[in-house]
């Protein structure tokens, strides 16, 4: 038991936070990039899974990770463009738009799973390629901080460095201000000249974008497969995150920094005795325990009116 | 006078559901001048906004700004050519500070990032400049309501607005800040802005304008000087017809009147604050009580405790003899009490539901509309329409969502309601606060019908003037007291009942006891 203590504060532990928190950053900043313009996108779960599974399939049939990844990214912005469609055009309720495209992603993806692979597991007979991992050169023979910093999957330092953008475009640039203004009072927003769909129709297609490269993390590196529910809630647990931090972007990557230490809690308590069923059950307990410190400091909140 | 800035010419607009809001519209904006439009509640004065800052686009007309026609395609071309509005509902976000709500939509940018300081030094230079006295890196949240127009005011002016329309900009006021704004807009007037003064307190726009056009159904009925206007005038042209001037003589005696209402030390506390303190009073059929007072001394509270929205502490209230102060509302209700509520949206009305519903959510459960399952749509219909018909609700059809009427006609809505169960006693709170001058004559009416008609009503308002005109006898509350009662309004003025009003002075314990009848 002490040496699995022990191992929480390893830089190999570091690491692993970091590689199991990356679908989950992605997840967060996905849902939290169409929430603050005022569209709250509850399908990243769903876009995840179209991503995971059209990394594989595109990278397969081109032969090249980096088709495969555009891929990815043009099928992020194909199910951005239909939730825009149906919510700005159509005037369809945001949340029934997310629950009709994560039920949809969920069995399509099976039904195309069999037609590719005669299978409905996993694309395992696919030849499908990964994204590199990068070695830092002069990071990487650095003792400890080598271990933690160098050596990740392409996609994580993709998600560190666009965490860092999305942070400057909203709280540095004119156009992360209307963003918020979008989110916070469309008929504000409208009048002084900002046009709210067109801002949101951008937000929506970040959105997008970014949970479908959280899916292709998942089986274009952390895997070299698409299976059956691999995305396993990743992105609800993104939303969630994005839920507590409550429009403060930093609070937001620090819940899934949390979020993602539980993961990690997991797969090194895997390796004990301890009945795995009761360990998956971790990240979840965290994220209910995040909900309920927002609701309490909400009704805190609301009291002191 | 001076050079024309804005005219519009024949303006007329026709909603795609046959509506006309706007007929032959022609009204001559002058630089530097204050120009109010008034008219009553639908009379088309927001459209009419609405077409200039291209919300919406005219069905015919054209429009000329600086002498040129013009073709606006949005409010942005609006605002670009130096159109500014100031909303009735304030357009900023709570969240972002002063200069962020005053820079949005055109931020000052160093590369592409937004130059935040320049914003702070912009907006504050551009405050100080208008002597606006405010700290722009407050967040808007913190500020009062004078405040916050002054912000959206200075969005205007950042802008860099010629043209400024204020839609009824004193509604939120107090009389301190509306002082305050109209010393500002006189300012503006000066070095050379104009200023669409939007207005239902005629008094204000005598006070303020220099021209004042007058709008009635969708047409102009003439555009007059201020000054060479009267408010009677006025009145006139927006409701066209007179009003008269005292309802004395609409009041009819009633025949041996019964007690009605009757309340006895009344006290009330909130958190441990004393809110009302020991009332007594009693009000008999086919009588109005007015109770007059500034706000906030405990008419609120008072009221709430008769109608039972809240539970005080020590005291009774009897309804014709029967003592109802343990009775829920409903059967405080079936005991013959209607209330009209001070907030028609909160407490008067459910404005997402049919004005069908609302008019018969006080009495739906009657078997004359309910039966044993079913309710009887067929009732239920014939009654809303008579109800719309006698209270000449303006509306297509009374299954149309209650937030589609404008204010006076929702208030029309809760009236009726409250009268179609012919209660004993009527409590009208500040029953025609924000609502046009027709609307408003209509309704005190309809009270004093229901005076006539044997009904005891106790009129809460803020409105002097109101309460002074309908009242047969008085009450002045101070501190949650009784600081005055008159058993008459003959030859009580109004600076009189001020001194009562104001704690300035309080009559005496004798003099206070006549506001209850013996049992």
């Amino acid at each position: 038991m002490d040496n699995i203590f022990a191992s929480f504060f390893t830089a190999s532990f570091i690491a692993l936070v970091i590689r199991v928190g990356t679908p989950l950053l992605f997840a967060s900043m996905s849902a939290y990039s169409a929430d603050i313009a005022g569209i709250p996108n509850i399908a990243v779960e769903g876009i995840m899974i179209f991503g995971a599974l059209f990394g594989v399939y595109f990278s397969a049939i081109s032969g090249s990770a980096w088709v495969g990844l555009l891929g990815v990214i043009g099928v992020g912005v194909l199910c951005a463009l239909l939730i825009a469609f149906f919510t700005m055009k159509m005037r369809a309720n945001p949340i029934m738009v997310g629950i009709a495209l994560n039920l949809f992603a969920a069995d399509f993806s099976i039904w195309l799973l069999l037609v590719w692979t005669g299978s409905k597991g996993t694309t395992a007979s696919l030849p499908s390629k990964v994204l590199p991992t990068l070695e830092i050169p002069g990071i990487k023979d650095i003792p400890v901080l080598g271990t933690i910093l160098s050596g990740h999957y392409f996609l994580t330092y993709v998600c560190i460095l666009l965490a860092i953008l999305l942070a400057i475009l909203v709280y540095k640039t004119p156009f992360g201000l209307r963003m918020k203004a979008c989110g916070l009072d469309a008929y504000a927003a409208q009048s002084v000249g900002i046009k709210v769909n067109r801002v949101r129709l951008i937000a929506i297609i970040m959105s997008g974008i970014l949970a479908a490269l959280g899916g292709a993390f998942l089986s274009m590196g952390y895997l070299s497969i698409f299976s059956n529910n691999m995305t396993a809630s990743r992105g609800w647990i993104g939303i969630a995150a994005n839920a507590v931090g409550q429009g403060n972007l930093l609070v937001v990557v620090l819940t899934t920094v949390v979020f993602a230490i539980a993961q990690g809690v997991v797969s090194q308590l895997a390796l004990t005795a301890l009945p795995s069923e009761l360990i998956n059950t971790i990240p979840y307990i965290c994220v209910l325990l995040g909900l309920i410190f927002l609701s309490v400091k909400e009704y805190r909140k609301a009291k002191a009116r | 006078m001076g050079e024309t800035i804005l005219k519009l010419e024949n303006i007329t607009k026709i909603y795609p559901n046959g509506t006309v809001a706007n007929k032959n519209i022609n009204i001559e904006l002058e630089k530097g001048e204050i120009h109010s439009i008034v008219g009553e509640n639908g009379a088309g004065k927001s459209t009419l906004m609405k077409i200039i800052f291209a919300i919406e686009q005219q069905t015919s007309g054209k429009i000329y700004y600086k002498g040129q026609e013009v073709h606006f395609q949005g409010s942005m071309d609006a605002i670009e050519n130096g159109i500014g509005m100031v909303h009735q509902h304030f357009m900023l976000i709570p969240s972002f500070t002063v200069a962020q709500n005053i820079v949005l939509g055109s931020e000052p940018r160093k590369a592409a990032f937004i130059d935040m300081k320049e914003a702070v030094r912009r907006t504050q230079e551009l405050a100080h400049k208008y002597h606006f006295d405010i700290d722009v890196t407050e967040k808007v949240e913190n500020l009062t309501v004078g405040a916050k127009q002054k912000v959206e005011i200075l969005k205007t002016l950042y802008r860099n607005a010629e043209v400024i329309i204020l839609d009824e900009p004193t509604a939120v006021l107090t009389p301190q800040e509306t002082e305050a704004l109209f010393a500002q807009l006189k300012t503006f007037k000066e070095i050379g802005h104009t200023i669409v003064f939007i207005s239902h307190k005629l008094g204000e726009v005598k006070q303020i304008s220099d021209r004042v056009t007058v709008i009635r159904n969708g047409e102009t009925k003439g555009t007059y000087a201020a000054a060479d206007v009267t408010i009677d005038k006025l009145t006139e042209l927006i409701i066209g017809s007179k009003l008269e001037s005292s309802y004395d003589g609409l009041k009819k005696p009633v025949e041996n009147p019964q007690l009605i209402l009757d309340v006895r030390g009344l006290s009330y506390s909130e958190s441990g604050v004393s809110k009302v303190k020991n009332m007594n009073f009693s009000i008999r059929g086919g009588e109005i009580l007015g109770i007059a007072g500034v706000q906030g001394n405990g008419q609120e509270q008072l009221i709430r405790a008769i109608t039972g929205m809240i539970h005080f502490q020590d005291g009774s209230v009897k309804l014709a003899g029967q003592p109802i102060e343990r009775l829920n509302i409903l059967k405080k209700r079936e005991a013959g009490m209607s209330y009209i509520p001070e907030d028609r949206m909160v407490d008067g009305c459910a404005a997402q539901a049919s004005i069908q519903d609302n008019l018969i959510s006080t009495y739906y459960r009657s078997r004359d509309y309910s039966g044993a399952v079913f309710l009887k749509a067929k009732a239920i219909q014939a009654k809303s329409a008579q109800l719309v018909e006698r209270f000449s609700v303006k509306t297509r059809s009374p299954k149309e969502k209650v937030s589609s009427l404008s204010g006076g006609n929702i208030q029309k809505v809760v009236v009726a309601r409250e009268w179609n169960t012919q209660p004993k006693l009527m409590i009208a709170e500040q029953p025609t606060r924000g609502i046009d001058v027709g609307s408003a004559n209509y309704i005190h009416h309809q009270l004093i019908d229901m005076r006539n008609n044997g009904a005891a009503i106790l009129l809460v308002s803020a409105d002097l003037n109101e309460v002074m005109m309908l009242s047969d006898r008085l009450i002045v509350m101070y501190e949650g007291e009784i600081a005055a009662y008159f058993d008459s309004l003959h030859g009580v003025t109004e600076s009189q009942l001020g001194l009562y009003m104001l704690g300035v002075e309080h009559q005496s314990e004798a003099e206070i006891k006549g506001a209850c009848y013996d049992a």
